[in-house]
């Protein structure tokens, strides 16, 4: 696909929200060295983690996003005219997340809601969704939830994941332009799935239901070869993208990337010419949280936000798949931006 | 680049004495060169020489003499 665009929704609000349990990798090196950790620390940039319990789910981080988000904003449940679940972390095989946040949200019965099967692109990837429906008659508002926790299928013995991994939720509120506007969202996605085996939880879908093998319940990383196509697809993913929009690399007020690893983030900036001070880097407190990393990063990554103009985002996201996508959108300085940490009891099933 | 810069340019990659890296210096002695080291030798290579490591590359390199014929593939002589 060529790049792009839609008729620019109106960002509200982002929430993100983490489980309570932290981590920090040189305090608990678990079956690692300490200077085995030191080196990965260092190198990945992962200090802390937040892990999600055996209890806690991407959709209860994301039920809880969603709600400060509707707070904060004063939404109505019954005013949400479109659900959109981005995860590859579901409950269940079925019914979708999104049916199962749907009922703790208490949304309308004339809300769409359907689920993403995508990880480390899903940001760009659910924005162009949700605003090609608001650009469409009869959508109004839309949540774009996007969650993950990928500690819960990382092996502790797997050095490629170990250490990396942190677990998150968001929340992204969007309504539909109130008149008409020339401003446009750009969106650029791809895909190679010849390199789907390079990021893969083998085991437990229908392929291979009950794997004898129990590592195949765990997710294998090729590190290289992930690496090898990071180098290769985000720069001109970058180019491409803003080549489309008409806009120079300075225009753009952040770079957010997938938190994917803080020495190939930075690889990355030092060959695209980009400042280190327009990449805000969350990784070193919450790890490597897969797509969610993306709202987690608008929300945390301490952006300096003009009172007076929108900031220009270019987002990017890239892994698992392998897939690939970026989303040049604008923040509006009204829209709420939160961070909140998984409050007990609040789980789709309302249990603790 | 000669093989004399090429060497001296591996053994400050991978913070090893110069008179250790040869041709022939196995990757197991370079400490350094672990699973993490590949990255950091992928990264210097695209940053220095725009070469973008294959899989297979990564997986034939077991002495200093493969690195150095991965640089002569893509047109750096030494």
């Amino acid at each position: 696909m060529a790049v792009t665009f839609t008729v620019s929704p109106i960002i509200r609000g982002v929430t993100s929200c983490v489980p309570p349990r932290v981590v920090d990798n040189l305090e608990e090196a678990g079956e690692f060295q300490s200077e085995e950790v030191g080196k990965v620390v260092k190198l990945a940039g992962v200090r802390r983690r937040h892990l999600a319990s055996e209890r806690e789910c991407s959709s209860d981080l994301c039920l809880a996003a969603a709600r400060d988000v509707l707070q904060s904003l004063e939404w109505n449940p019954a005013s949400i005219d479109a659900l959109i679940m981005v995860t590859q972390t579901p409950d269940y095989f079925l019914p979708s997340t999104c049916c199962v946040i749907h009922r703790a949200l208490g949304l309308s019965d004339k809300c769409a809601a359907f689920d993403v099967g995508l990880g480390c692109s899903g940001y760009p990837y659910g924005l162009c969704v949700a605003s090609m429906m608001l650009q469409s008659h009869g959508f109004r508002r839309a949540l774009l939830l996007h969650g993950e926790t990928p500690t819960r299928f990382s092996h502790s013995s797997d050095r490629a994941v170990a250490l990396l991994f942190g677990d998150a939720g968001s929340a992204t509120a969007l309504e539909a332009a109130s008149s008409r506007t020339d401003r446009k969202w750009w969106f650029s996605l791809h895909t190679d799935g010849s390199g789907g085996d390079d990021l893969i939880l083998p085991g437990g879908g229908f392929r291979d239901r009950f794997p004898q093998d129990a590592r195949k319940h765990y997710v294998f990383m090729n590190g290289a070869n992930v690496f090898s196509f990071t180098i290769k697809r985000v720069l001109p993913l970058i180019e491409d993208t803003l080549r489309a929009a008409g806009l120079t690399k300075e225009e753009i007020d952040y770079y957010i990337f997938h938190q994917s690893n803080q020495f190939i983030i930075r690889h990355l900036l030092r060959k695209a010419g980009v400042p280190e001070a327009k990449v805000p880097l969350t990784i070193g407190e919450f790890g490597s949280a897969g797509g969610p990393s993306v709202p987690l990063t608008i929300t945390r990554g301490n952006l300096l936000r003009p009172p007076d103009r929108s900031l220009t985002l270019l987002l990017l996201g890239y892994g698992v798949g392998l897939s690939w996508g970026s989303a040049l959108v604008d923040l509006p300085p009204a829209a709420v931006v939160n961070h909140v940490i998984l409050p007990e009891n609040c789980t789709v099933t309302g249990r603790g | 680049m000669t093989q004399e810069e090429a060497l001296d340019w591996i053994a400050e990659l991978f913070e090893e004495p110069r008179e250790k890296i040869t041709p022939e210096t196995d990757r197991k002695a370079i400490p350094a060169w672990d699973s993490l080291g590949v990255l950091t030798l992928m990264a210097a290579l695209d940053e220095k020489f725009n070469i973008i490591l294959s899989d297979k590359d990564v997986r034939g390199m077991e002495k200093v003499a493969d690195l150095l014929q991965i640089l002569r593939r893509n047109g750096k002589p030494t």
